[in-house]
């Protein structure tokens, strides 16, 4: 569990109107450069984060099965996780946790190895070609660590992002989910209280998490890890033993009839 | 400041064709020491002598990953950048360095028994960390099924004893490479039946989509023509199987990134 002091940004997919504010300020703040994209059908562009693009807002849209038309977004981004898979499986340390619970890469240490990219579940870490480290959203440590806010939530128009400690993100997600279901969502939830230690951006879902691409019951990399030891060294046992039994016992049988 | 860009030559995944070599590398040689010391340890000639092919395997491919990495100055950062056990990645690095002492030692001198099993047990570490590695991330064509060190296991005694084979023609061998060849194709095959739920697309991929090639190719020409040929034209077989195996590793990296 994140500590209450820690800093969090709420996303309420309840308020957001899917107009990429966010998206564009964090470009802009972080001077990260344009990509080439192509129009795939979907407003979601570019498809999906890369070393240049820290935020990318997803849009799901279609029919309800009782027919009525939905067009929802979630905020792609890191989610800074408290059991952040990326920091575990960081053999340098380059990727790591800073005061008040954020994950940030430290560029100067990063030797390129690509591991966090391949251990987080939201796809956020991504590796720049060019400069040879990974890059992922810092949640504006430059900014909040001088008191302000991150880029994305100033630039939000609808109050659909919202900065502060952790304590105080949690008990706005979960009033602002006792409001929802007043109004008749019924599946309105809070995202990332469970996930990974607990994440220190949270989502107000109108939905289920699938339903956003959201991995629910994520299995830590400390677990992964350890699952994978204990079915090594089984598995080495059971080789070496099976092996050596199936070749010797023939030869001692062999050696019997002689 | 420094970068390399080593081009993968077939595609664009962050772990590709020279991670698989990587793997092949340090697995078939690393088999091989492994059979050695566990089936032939009388053959001193042939336990330092497979020890050479193991260092100069943990050796090229150590190289390769040095070369791989986003900023191959920075390697010394995975050994003296702090203490990271829960990095696989980590712990892998240093499996290699002193796995790739030992394996010299054990060729360079006269060793004892213990030695040279001890050292094996560091081979099995560097042969058996590859499968954990990609383990912990959050790929599901990797972690879904705890099998990932099984199957890289067994395809070591397999090319390991394939390898062997071609410069010690031994009946027992033969039995060895078989038996293991069996255990690795029925793990595969549970491997792929286990993930597919949570890596349909990934399974998909090799059974008939683009890494298909090197799916049928390793059950075909790496897998079954040599457990065919086995008992007909043994060094052809023991090719084939050291081609199976790389195949197999660039599946298996291949199929997690799609």
């Amino acid at each position: 569990m994140p500590n209450p002091k820690d800093y969090a940004i709420l996303f309420d997919a309840s308020r957001c109107i899917g107009c990429k504010a966010c998206q564009v300020a964090c470009k802009q703040w972080n001077d990260l450069e344009a990509e080439k994209t192509e129009n795939r059908g979907s407003y979601t562009n570019p498809p999906r984060l890369t070393a240049h693009t820290w935020i990318s807002m997803r849009y799901y849209e279609g029919l309800r099965p009782d027919g009525d038309p939905y067009f929802d977004f979630i905020r792609g981004s890191c989610m800074h996780c408290t059991h952040a898979p990326c920091v575990v499986s960081c053999p340098t340390g380059a990727m790591a946790h800073r005061e008040g619970g954020v994950v940030t890469v430290d560029e100067k240490t990063c030797i390129g190895c690509r591991s966090c990219v391949q251990a987080c579940p939201y796809g956020a870490v991504h590796f720049d070609e060019a400069r040879g480290v990974v890059h992922k959203c810092t949640m504006c440590y430059d900014r909040i660590s001088n008191g302000d806010q991150p880029a994305c939530v100033k630039a939000c128009p609808t109050d659909a992002l919202t900065f502060g400690t952790y304590q105080e993100i949690r008990a706005l997600a979960e009033e602002r989910v006792r409001v929802l279901k007043e109004r008749g969502y019924a599946r309105a939830n809070v995202y990332g209280l469970a996930e990974l230690g607990g994440t220190h951006v949270l989502y107000v879902l109108t939905e289920h998490p699938s339903q956003y691409d959201l991995p629910k019951a994520v299995r830590e990399a400390e677990k992964r890890a350890a699952t994978g030891w204990l079915s090594a060294g089984i598995a080495a046992a059971a080789l070496g033993a099976g092996l050596k039994f199936i070749v010797e016992r023939r030869e001692a049988l062999k050696g019997g009839g002689q | 400041m420094i970068t390399v860009n080593l081009p993968n030559p077939m595609g664009e995944e962050h772990w590709g064709f020279w991670i698989a070599l990587y793997f092949f590398l340090a697995g078939t040689t690393g088999g091989a020491y492994l059979l050695s010391v566990l089936f032939y340890d009388k053959d001193q000639g042939l336990v330092r002598r497979s020890a050479l092919w193991a260092f100069l395997g943990v050796a090229v491919g150590a190289g390769l990953l040095v070369i791989d990495l986003g900023q191959p100055l920075r390697f010394l950062n995975l050994l003296l950048n702090g203490f990271h056990p829960a990095s696989v990645m980590w712990l892998g690095s240093w499996f290699l360095v002193l796995a790739g002492a030992g394996l010299l030692w054990v060729y360079l001198r006269p060793t004892s028994r213990g030695v040279q099993q001890g050292v094996a047990v560091l081979a099995a570490l560097v042969v058996g960390y590859t499968a954990v590695l990609l383990m912990q991330t959050a790929k599901p064509f990797w972690n879904a099924s705890p099998l990932l060190p099984w199957l890289f296991l067994a395809s070591a005694a397999t090319a390991g004893g394939a390898l062997l084979r071609l410069w010690y023609p031994h009946e027992k061998l033969s039995r060895l490479v078989i038996a293991s060849a069996l255990v690795e194709g029925a793990v595969l095959a549970l491997h792929l039946i286990w993930t597919y739920p949570a890596a349909t697309p990934g399974v998909l991929a090799l059974l008939v989509g683009p890494l298909a090639w090197a799916f049928w190719g390793f059950v075909v020409v790496g897998w079954g023509l040599p457990l065919f040929l086995e008992r007909r034209n043994a060094a052809l077989a023991a090719l084939l199987t050291l081609v199976g195996a790389f195949l197999l590793r660039y599946f298996v990296v291949m199929a997690g990134q799609v």
